[in-house]
């Protein structure tokens, strides 16, 4: 190995520096994703993260620049004002999304997903599940 | 009666490759004594096995056989043959019968490569005989494809709407599963090469083919998918570094890697080391892929929710690994030495840096798609590494990567003197100066993708050369000239195809990445509104029924500068029994540009729309440059075997 040696050293600390900056960036870069109860009560927070959860029914209103509404996770409820159109499939009590930052009262997002679930549907409009469906 | 015939086949595969496992061992232990007529056997019951169970399993969803789980559960009455036929890997555990049934097939082509006293490659059926015995284990316990419900439901479910919306999703699983799996093949062989303490080239030739196989067919997969996401998925892109996007394109940076280092090692015997640790991480990182794809640990399209198979896989990994490069390590000094290399000014020296870059390559990759793993699992906070990190770390290396390969197949092997190379690159370098200098002229004011022009045109441009400059030594009429170097030597000249496919990717990347633009509109039916130089017209809402839905959307007509230039019709598909319409997006491809429409909303009273306008200059050009590096990749499979053959027949046979 010895006449390698000349060019693994300078090679082994350029990937040690790359490496700490790769890193350092890293943390930089990372996104938070939340759920209403780790997020409701908390100061306000500038740095961005994700918050995810279900559309609380009856929350829902359009603002001039989008919508407002509320998303739950079962334990905390959390308000949001988000910017821009919602898609299609937005309603009360899908499951969302949204990123951006809290103000301490209110989540102002300006980019939402609406999380695609794997629920079907019955006859009647109702929801079944792999599990639940009728006749098994 | 389906599910019975399927699951006997899932355990005759089983017990084959358990056959195939300890049989093969003790082959290679006698020194590979009558190594094709006690192999045979069990290595068809394996491939038997395997058809038979994705037969069943394909003939229980064209039956309609609702008795069946999975069946019941992404397959129904109305869903379109196509996709039908496409359900049996359309979910977790068809797919990994579609994973045996390849696998099934890799391991005959190896048996019909190993002849009476073949050591290494008795030792390669056990291993693949073991990897068998792992993925069929899988289907006869936490995976079984043919569990039957007690009671059977009048219709079943339907797929996964997001993969019935698409008729690239019943191409795209079977090439990613050939190029993941083709993979194992250079794998066993390593593995039964080091088991053996053989330190010499002859486990790569014997592989060299599967690994272009699996690699043709990895890089077409990849490409399917990027275009899949684009043309289904409606976000407005093809790729964005998600774990499962990471995760194909890993084993498909080693592998290439690997692709190159063997050349070095044929050649002049030099990185024998790295590639028996590449092609090991390679096979380490398909298993991973998997494992990030079909346990559930992130949340995508394409995972399926939390089973055994996760545990399983990652218990898999780490036998893998640990295996792997334990044997590694003990046989280290029989595949350590090697000549050195005279100067880094040379084909080698290039071949070394591309292979640095690759792996660099991967190891960000890695650490980008591993870290919120790993973060959830130490610190328990949820993290996702956004897709600008990835962006800044891939560009730099890709543009280096890039000049590799436009001074790689020009420089002589030892060392490339100054004045060679600068002969071989002079014309190449002014032509692709000259291209640049248009670009920036007509306005292209991006550094990174001037950079990234001038490098794909060095690169086609060199090869140019080199194929001109070929054929005009030849005695021949020059097109004849032409066909026969891409003949006589497919080897070289298919990774130059497979060149000129990457040089165009780069330059579809950096155009649609960095000129893309993207508005939101709101239009009332009869409304016009401009788009970057184009105009959309909304004409009517539309509702259409289908077989298995109902499409409704907006109609739209672009034209520009008076020129009609046809109708859009971005639009939400409704799957009976789905709760969830799925958008899909509409796109117009022009030889300049892509505009891509998606429906945000249409307001139930007015039937004002929202859309969602992007433009993406250049996309064919990435999509070409995708078919271009598979057909590159095919060539020199199709061609090395013409020339293995004459070699074969040339050999004494008691070689």
């Amino acid at each position: 190995m010895r006449r390698y040696r000349a060019f693994i050293i300078p090679a082994v600390g350029l990937v040690l520096v790359l490496g700490g900056f790769m890193f350092a960036n890293l943390q930089e870069n990372l996104v938070y994703y939340r759920v209403p109860s780790e997020v409701a009560g908390t100061p306000a927070d500038a740095a961005r993260f994700r918050l995810g959860g279900q559309v609380v029914v009856g929350t829902v209103s359009e603002t001039a620049a989008g919508v407002d509404f509320a998303v739950s996770d079962g334990h905390a409820v959390v308000a949001v004002s988000h910017t821009g159109s919602p898609q299609q499939l937005f309603r009360e009590g899908i499951g969302v999304v949204v990123e951006g930052e809290w103000d301490g009262a209110v989540f102002r997002s300006d980019s939402m997903i609406i999380k695609h679930d794997e629920q079907y549907r019955t006859e009647d409009g109702g929801v079944y599940t792999p599990d639940n469906r009728p006749g098994s | 009666m389906t599910a019975l015939t399927g699951y006997a086949g899932v355990i005759v595969a089983l017990v084959s490759a358990g056959t195939l496992a300890y049989t093969g061992a003790r082959v290679f232990v006698a020194d590979g004594d009558d190594a094709p007529r006690r192999l045979a056997p069990p290595v068809w019951g394996v491939v038997a096995g395997a058809v038979l169970a994705m037969g069943a399993l394909q003939w229980g969803l064209l039956t309609d056989d609702f008795s069946i789980r999975y069946v019941a559960e992404h397959h129904s009455s109305g869903t379109p043959l196509l996709f039908t036929v496409a359900a049996a890997w359309g979910a977790l555990e068809g797919s990994i019968v579609l994973w045996g049934l390849v696998l099934a097939g890799f391991t005959a082509w190896v048996l019909w490569g190993v002849s009476a006293g073949d050591r290494i490659g008795a030792g390669a059926l056990a291993v693949m005989g073991l990897i068998a015995v792992f993925f069929f284990g899988l289907m006869a316990t936490a995976a079984n494809p043919f569990e039957t419900l007690a009671q059977a439901p009048v219709d079943g479910l339907g797929a996964n709407p997001l993969l019935q919306n698409h008729v690239l999703m019943a191409i795209h699983p079977p090439m990613l599963y050939l190029g993941y799996v083709g993979l194992s093949v250079p794998f066993a062989f390593a593995i039964s090469a080091l088991a053996a303490g053989d330190g010499s080239t002859s486990w790569l030739a014997r592989t060299h083919r599967s690994t272009l196989v699996a690699w043709s067919f990895l890089s077409l997969g990849i490409v399917l998918g990027g275009w899949w996401s684009y043309e289904v998925l409606g976000w407005g892109g093809y790729w964005a570094w998600d774990p499962v996007e990471n995760a194909s394109f890993l084993p498909w940076l080693t592998a290439t890697a690997f692709i190159h280092s063997a050349v070095v090692q044929r050649r002049r015997g030099m990185l024998q080391a790295w590639n028996v640790a590449l092609v090991i991480s390679t096979f380490a990182l398909t298993i991973l892929g998997t494992f990030l794809t079909r346990s559930g640990v992130v949340a995508s399209v394409h995972s399926f929710t939390q089973s055994a198979v996760g545990p399983a896989l990652l218990g898999f990994l780490l036998v893998i690994l640990v295996g792997g490069f334990g044997l590694f390590a003990m046989r280290a000094h029989l595949v350590a030495s090697s000549p050195r290399l005279d100067s880094l000014a040379s084909r080698e020296g290039l071949f070394l840096a591309n292979n640095l870059l690759l792996a660099l390559f991967a190891f960000v990759v890695l650490v980008g798609t591993m870290y919120p793993l790993l973060v959830e699992a130490f610190a328990g906070d949820r993290v996702s590494v956004g897709a600008p990190w990835f962006d800044r770390a891939a560009v730099p290396i890709a543009l280096v990567l890039l000049l590799a390969m436009g001074l790689g197949p020009v420089a002589p092997y030892r060392r490339a003197r100054a004045a060679v190379l600068w002969e071989r690159l002079r014309t190449p370098l002014q032509a692709a100066a000259v291209l640049t200098a248009a670009a920036a002229v007509l306005g292209t004011r991006s550094l990174t993708v001037l950079l990234a022009l001038f490098l794909a045109s060095l690169i086609v441009a060199s090869i140019a050369r080199l194929l001109h400059t070929s054929a005009r030594k030849r005695d021949e009429r020059y097109p004849t000239a032409v066909a026969a170097l891409f003949t006589s030597d497919p080897g070289f000249w298919g990774g130059m195809v497979a060149h000129v496919g990457i040089a165009l990717l780069a330059v579809g990347i950096a155009f649609s990445g960095s000129y893309d633009t993207r508005t939101e509109i709101t239009l009332a039916p009869g409304e016009s509104a401009a788009f970057d130089g184009y105009t959309l017209t909304y004409v009517e809402p539309f509702v259409r029924a289908a077989s298995n839905r109902v499409e409704f959307g907006a109609e739209i007509e672009l034209s520009r500068g008076g020129d009609r230039l046809g109708t859009l019709r971005p639009r939400l598909n409704d799957y009976e029994n789905q709760v969830q319409a799925i958008p899909t997006p509409a796109v117009r491809t022009g030889v300049r540009e892509d505009v891509y429409l998606s429906l945000v909303r249409i307001d139930g009273e007015t039937s004002a729309v929202t859309l969602d306008a992007y433009r993406f200059p250049l996309m064919w050009v990435l999509w070409m440059g995708g078919l271009v590096v598979f057909a590159g990749g095919v060539w020199s499979f199709a061609g090395t075997r013409r020339r293995r053959r004459v070699e074969v027949d040339a050999e004494p046979v008691d070689a």
